[in-house]
């Protein structure tokens, strides 16, 4: 070994008084942070949000020979195999159009919902290396999650561009309601993968519960079926999952070209929104003693 | 100008108690109680209160378990106090465990964007840095290497290179500099040195006496969470090592051999300078008085004295003694003292603890053995490297070219190291010859 690196000099600098940030630690109960100071830290720490989000990406294909393409081959088997028994066994009605590009349309948000959900409840138990060394807004893990399930959703998304082109679909302006059912359906998605993530660190059921719990809620909601499917008496109570306002609004704009049904959107979003305040209310709370339970 | 103050800073944390029997019966119900309550309280601090001011180096030190780790995980917002107030005045960043926030599947380079932004850094910050981060690290042929074929060598070194080019205004540190070999460690001291000259607030917790010693300019002693004692290093860390062993001076001794009564007993084992003050500290290459006291019921022939020195890992590290090359004493009725003279201690640096024999040369036998009488701390004197320090004198001769032709010098100097005393006398340079000598 040469000693070069030894003699190598960095720079320093020690800020002058005047431009010190002072921080004041105290107990949780007597500093209530506001909502709108937390979500200044976190904009702070963006750089990181951003690095880790494309790291997250990177890892998540790295020595594995089909790489992105994972990320297509998903949502593509489960519609063919979806195809196969619904529409060649079961003859589900699929409101005119071919079933695969009919389940395609709804895999593409339960898929993003799905995978984020699932990431993220791990997420902060498997970087317990890192809470209980380093401090960074811990709500960065879960977003780190979503934002890379956005991504996958996003490259998903042009097989369903594909499918449209080969069955000949058209498309209208009504399109551009997917860009605000994608910010419900990223709200709710954010709000049960800060629920359950923060939850895990406490009881690690959750982790064991998931794969049960995702089966159970892709049944209810309309992704192998129409919503028309369901009972009339019974949609009340099915449409309190916000799930299914987004996956068939999502459906109706990009395959039936027609309006969203802004009811149910709306309620949607109303429930995303307050949970996302809620769950994030609930992580910051938990967040003071995640290092100390993890 | 105050940089960090904890005002009465208290930490609890709760501790699971296993709850006995009926957790077979209802396991649920036993789980839910836990979770709900149930929990022991454990205070890991209490009423901790002080201070660092700008630009100086606290060093923490304490037992483990005296909250040592907790005031580094409040400091670096890690976990939250339960009461009390904690005030930051500047950045701060902690230079922790290297390597963590690593990811094996990634590149060095992107590891650095990696663990920098976790650590703090921002983007464009990691880009200027990029070039010195990884040239400070010696792994340029590997940087787009994933860093799971690195070595632990490469992988040590680039942690801590990010973290060295960190520029807090107060930094923390933990027993980072325990890791790595011995470059690394004089790279650590050496950037540690640098932004210490640069007016960074240190604190460094660490179980490296020595290292608190030599970095630290007022140290923290922590015991069962409460602050214990608090001046300079060495006195503390004093403090520290006394309190470990449960003798607070030395003082009564244990003794170590049977119980009958003796004829002769040891009372005391002390320490003198040369002016004949009582010491507790020596320093290596200076001169150490050590005085045995004793009492005798009834006066004894053929004896030898004798004290041992030991470090604190039980190695036996040195000895006094009246036996070298003498008769054995005798020894009359009453109170007595034996005085060693070491003129120049050999003794390096750290904490030696010295036990006080008695011995009956005839047959070996010891007639009293203090065990662990007194502690001894070596104190850097003359600093040389090795296990211990050797008086020694030195001379040079060399032929030296010179305009009258070749004339040869010689420099000596006995019983002192340093030049100071030499002074030069030459011979007439047309005779060709010259000497500088001692006088």
């Amino acid at each position: 070994m040469t000693n070069d690196w030894i003699a190598h000099p960095i720079a320093s600098a020690v800020l002058p008084t005047d431009t010190r940030p002072v921080t004041v630690i105290r107990s949780p109960s007597s500093a209530r942070l506001s909502t709108i100071k937390r979500l200044i830290e976190l904009a702070h720490y963006r750089d990181l949000l951003y690095t880790l989000t494309v790291h997250r990406i990177k890892v998540r294909y790295k020595q594995s020979i089909l790489g992105m393409s994972w990320a297509i081959i998903q949502p593509v088997s489960m519609t063919i195999a979806f195809t196969a028994v619904f529409s060649l066994i079961a003859r589900m009605p699929s409101g005119g159009r071919p079933y695969a590009v009919f389940a395609y349309v709804a895999l593409l948000p339960w898929n993003f919902f799905s995978s984020s959900v699932t990431n993220a409840t791990g997420g902060i138990v498997s970087h317990s290396q890192l809470i209980t060394k380093v401090y960074f807004p811990r709500e960065i893990l879960p977003i780190t999650y979503v934002l890379a399930a956005l991504v996958d959703f996003l490259i998903a998304s042009s097989v369903l561009a594909a499918l449209m082109v080969f069955y000949r679909i058209p498309l209208n302006a009504q399109i551009v309601w997917v860009l605000p059912i994608i910010l419900v359906l990223t709200a709710f998605s954010l709000s049960i993968a800060l629920l359950f993530s923060a939850t895990q660190v406490r009881v690690r059921d959750i982790g064991m519960a998931m794969p049960l719990l995702l089966q159970l809620w892709m049944l209810a909601t309309p992704i192998v079926y129409p919503l028309s499917a369901v009972p009339e008496r019974l949609r009340y109570v099915y449409m309190l999952n916000p799930l299914v306002a987004i996956v068939e609004n999502f459906r109706r704009v990009i395959l039936y070209a027609s309006t969203p049904d802004f009811a149910s959107l709306g309620t949607s979003a109303l429930i995303s929104v307050i949970l996302l305040f809620a769950s994030y209310f609930y992580f910051k709370r938990v967040e003071v003693t995640m290092a100390d339970i993890i | 100008m105050i940089d960090l103050e904890f005002d009465r800073v208290s930490k609890k944390y709760l501790i699971q108690q296993e709850l006995n029997g009926g957790g077979t019966r209802f396991p649920l119900r036993g789980r839910l109680r836990k979770l709900t309550g149930n929990y022991g309280d454990f205070w890991a601090l209490k009423d901790v209160s002080f201070q660092v001011t700008r630009g100086e180096t606290l060093g923490i030190i304490g037992p483990n378990g005296a909250g040592k780790s907790t005031i580094l995980k409040l400091l670096s917002k890690i976990t939250a106090p339960t009461s009390g107030e904690i005030t930051i005045n500047g950045r701060l960043s902690a230079l922790i465990e290297v390597g963590s926030g690593f990811h094996p599947e990634l590149t060095g380079r992107e590891n650095i964007y990696l663990s920098g932004s976790i650590l703090g850094m921002g983007r464009r910050e990691i880009a200027k840095k990029l070039d010195s981060i990884i040239e400070f690290a010696g792994v340029h042929q590997f940087v787009d290497t994933p860093v799971k074929r690195y070595s632990s060598g490469m992988y040590v070194r680039l942690g801590f290179s990010i973290a060295a080019h960190l520029q807090p205004d107060i930094l923390l540190l933990d027993e980072v500099l325990a890791v790595g070999d011995v470059y690394f460690q004089a790279k650590c001291y050496d950037r540690i040195m640098n932004l210490k000259d640069g007016g960074t607030t240190i604190v460094f917790i660490s179980h490296d006496l020595n290292a608190v010693e030599f970095l630290c300019d007022r140290a923290l002693l922590l015991d069962y969470g409460a602050v214990a004692g608090e001046g300079l290093p060495s006195d503390i860390i004093s403090q520290y090592r006394l309190a470990a062993n449960g003798a607070a001076a030395p003082g009564p001794l244990e003794d170590r051999s049977d119980g009958a009564p003796k004829p002769i007993q040891i009372t005391r084992l002390t320490f003198h300078d040369c002016e004949e003050r009582e010491v507790l500290q020596a320093v290596t290459g200076q001169p150490l008085i050590a005085r045995v006291e004793f009492t005798a019921s009834q006066p004894l022939r053929g004896l030898d004295f004798q004290i041992f020195y030991y470090s604190h890992d039980a190695k036996l590290h040195c000895q006094f003694s009246t036996s070298l090359g003498c008769e054995p004493t005798d020894i009359d009725r009453g109170e007595g003292t034996v005085q060693f003279w070491c003129a120049e201690l050999g003794l390096q640096p750290g904490i030696y603890y010295a036990d006080a024999t008695i011995k009956r040369r005839a047959d070996g036998k010891e007639i009293d053995w203090q065990y662990r009488s007194a502690i001894l701390r070596v104190e850097p004197g003359k600093r040389v490297s090795g296990n211990f320090y050797a008086p020694h004198q030195w001379r040079i001769t060399q032929p030296k070219e010179a305009a009258a032709g070749a004339i040869l010098y010689e420099r000596e100097c006995e019983g002192q190291l340093t030049t100071d005393a030499i002074h030069i006398c030459h011979e007439d340079s047309t005779r060709g010859k010259g000497t500088i000598g001692l006088e």
